[in-house]
């Protein structure tokens, strides 16, 4: 039975000025997967993250969300349908996690006011639940932890309610117990309550363990993608990061050794 | 963090001082009548005291509360558009924009006169989108707005004094606008004021929201469906609106903007759906202080509102300038 698709993007062309950053780029994303992006620096992941969001404009070729050009969506209806949580965020020293959390719900709004507030205060708690931020939901965001804030922000992306949840490097400037807390959970969202996410990581290794599909990027296109086992090998890490590396099993899984 | 209950508490201190200084400004000045005294002349008998008192000095208490309200929430605007909390429409040169064209209009196109708000809002926008786009390099500097800011201010006053005084001063209309005097205010000066105000300050309620999604990234408020440009766009208008209606009837106002706001998030937080509402209380209680003040501190003679707004804004500002220079590094 084929997989649903939640995006398709067909010959994708992007430039900052005269720099061609993705080249005639194709790619689908299969509805209910963790899939991450991996890549050297520079590689174009980060625009593409971007040109999926909405947040660039592509010069030509078409990102496709459930068949429906993404150019075309209004930005409030995309975000019914997909949440972002950005790698760099910042709010107002006084601002507390619950009222934070509470502004996922404004993409249902109109004119600042809530068809359906009983909806919302439900939708709140969820979010709070399930990323363990209610017994921190009356403190100001700004007096959190890196963790901690990760994960407010990843509620308030969750309060938007919607399938597909988009990460930009999620675990940088955390330590690595954080960092895993962060992977677990968007495992643990992925598995329970079957949304599609999106992201891009540096750590391969987690990138590896973590997802059930790797896209490996060069230059602008895409030159792998497929289950971790079946797409990592040292000729890819060769490709992509331009140096030699071993790879391992351990209890099944490929490893990377990154030294 | 505020406590829900502080900012109640706030709020209705304000509300309440705001209208006992509104009596006391009434009583203030060569003619004195009681409260009662005053509420039966107003709604129950003729009297010649309060019928004096109601033409000359409800209109000017009236403006200056209005003015006061619309340039407190449009600073509020300004700087949520900006994420600056230094930002304010006198400083950045809106106020003398808006003025500027008014006195223009007025000396060039005397009929035009009714549609002075109309011209004003116009020198208004051109004074906000010089300093916008000027500052503007890859993302606004606090700093760096102030500083255009302040060019496109000297620029506009310069322009303005150079005319007043190439024509004289001859122009009475113009010289009030340029002098921030609120002395011979009458009624008709305050329904102008109250429309534009009152439609001001009712947008402005509308895009408390977006207000508060602005204090994000970008990025982050795009992702939760804002059109920042637009949305941006949009709340400038409203901001410039107030101050080129505030400008248009009392004259430019600095600091205004800038004090009430900052003293009002420390009273009530930054959430804008309560900000702006109390800033606008605040704001009127602050102008009509200044006037009032102005009124009586070297009596028989006045001291404009502005003049004292002036006196005790530069201070202030160069307090906070200090401050957001050490948080910024």
């Amino acid at each position: 039975m084929p997989v649903n698709e939640v995006f398709r993007i067909k010959d994708l062309h992007f430039a900052y000025g005269k720099h061609e950053v993705i080249k005639g780029l194709e790619l689908g994303i299969k509805e209910g997967t963790v899939t991450t992006l991996i890549g050297a620096n520079g590689c174009g992941k980060t625009t593409l993250f971007n040109l999926m969001t909405k947040n660039l404009k592509p010069d030509s070729g078409e990102v496709l969300l459930n068949g429906e050009d993404v150019s075309r969506t209004k930005l409030k209806d995309f975000a019914k349908k997909v949440a972002i949580v950005h790698q760099y965020n910042t709010a107002p020293p006084d601002l507390t996690v619950e009222k934070l959390v509470e502004y996922g719900r404004s993409p249902y709004h109109t004119m600042g006011l809530s068809p359906d507030p009983a909806e919302d205060e439900e939708k709140v708690k969820f979010a709070l639940q399930i990323t363990d931020t209610d017994k921190i939901k009356d403190k100001p965001v700004s007096e959190l932890s890196g963790g901690q804030k990760q994960r407010v922000w990843i509620a308030m992306a969750l309060a938007q309610d919607t399938k597909i949840l988009f990460l930009d490097e999620p675990t940088t400037y955390l330590d690595v117990r954080y960092q895993l807390d962060i992977l677990r959970l968007v495992r643990r969202l992925n598995r329970e309550f079957g949304i599609t996410v999106i992201m891009v990581l540096h750590d391969i290794n987690q990138s590896l363990y973590y997802s059930d599909e790797i896209v490996a990027m060069r230059e602008g296109r895409i030159i792998a993608s497929g289950k971790p086992e079946e797409v990592i090998s040292s000729r890819l890490v060769k490709q992509v990061y331009g140096v030699d590396l071993k790879i391992q099993q351990v209890d099944g899984k490929p490893f990377v050794i990154p030294v | 963090m505020i406590s829900r209950r502080k900012k109640v508490i706030s709020f209705a201190v304000t509300a309440v001082a705001l209208l006992g200084l509104f009596l006391i400004s009434v009583n203030t000045g060569s003619l004195k009548v009681s409260p009662a005294e005053l509420f039966r002349g107003l709604f129950i008998e003729y009297d010649s005291n309060v019928a004096t008192i109601y033409d000359l000095r409800f209109p000017r208490i009236l403006i200056a509360m209005l003015g006061g309200a619309a340039m407190a929430v449009s600073g509020v605007l300004l700087q949520a558009v900006m994420k600056n909390p230094l930002a304010d429409p006198g400083i950045i040169g809106i106020s003398s924009g808006a003025s500027l064209v008014a006195v223009l209009v007025t000396a060039f196109f005397p009929k035009l006169y009714f549609f002075t708000p109309l011209f004003s809002f116009l020198g208004g926008m051109l004074a906000f989108l010089l300093v916008y786009s000027l500052s503007y390099k890859g993302g606004l500097s606090p700093l760096r707005i102030i500083l255009v800011g302040v060019a496109v201010n000297a620029m506009f006053t310069g322009i303005m004094s150079a005319f007043n005084s190439g024509t004289g001063s001859g122009y009475s209309g113009v010289a009030s606008i340029v002098n921030s005097n609120i002395t011979m205010k009458t009624w008709s000066d305050f329904e102008t004021l109250f429309i534009y105000t009152v439609i001001g300050l009712i947008l402005s309620l509308f895009v408390t929201g977006q207000c508060n999604l602005l204090q994000l990234e970008d990025k982050t408020a795009r992702s939760l469906g804002v059109n920042v440009t637009k949305s941006r766009m949009l709340i400038s208008v409203i901001a410039v609106l107030l101050a080129a209606i505030s400008t248009a009837v009392i004259g430019p106002i600095s600091f205004l903007g800038l004090i009430v706001p900052h003293i009002a998030r420390l009273l009530v937080g930054s959430n804008h759906r309560l900000l702006i509402p109390y800033s606008a209380v605040l704001g009127a209680f602050t102008f009509l202080l200044a006037d009032t003040i102005g009124r009586t501190i070297a009596y028989p003679y006045e001291i404009s509102a502005a003049v004292i707004m002036s006196v005790i804004g530069g201070p202030f500002f160069i307090i906070l300038l200090r401050r957001s220079a050490h948080a910024g590094k």
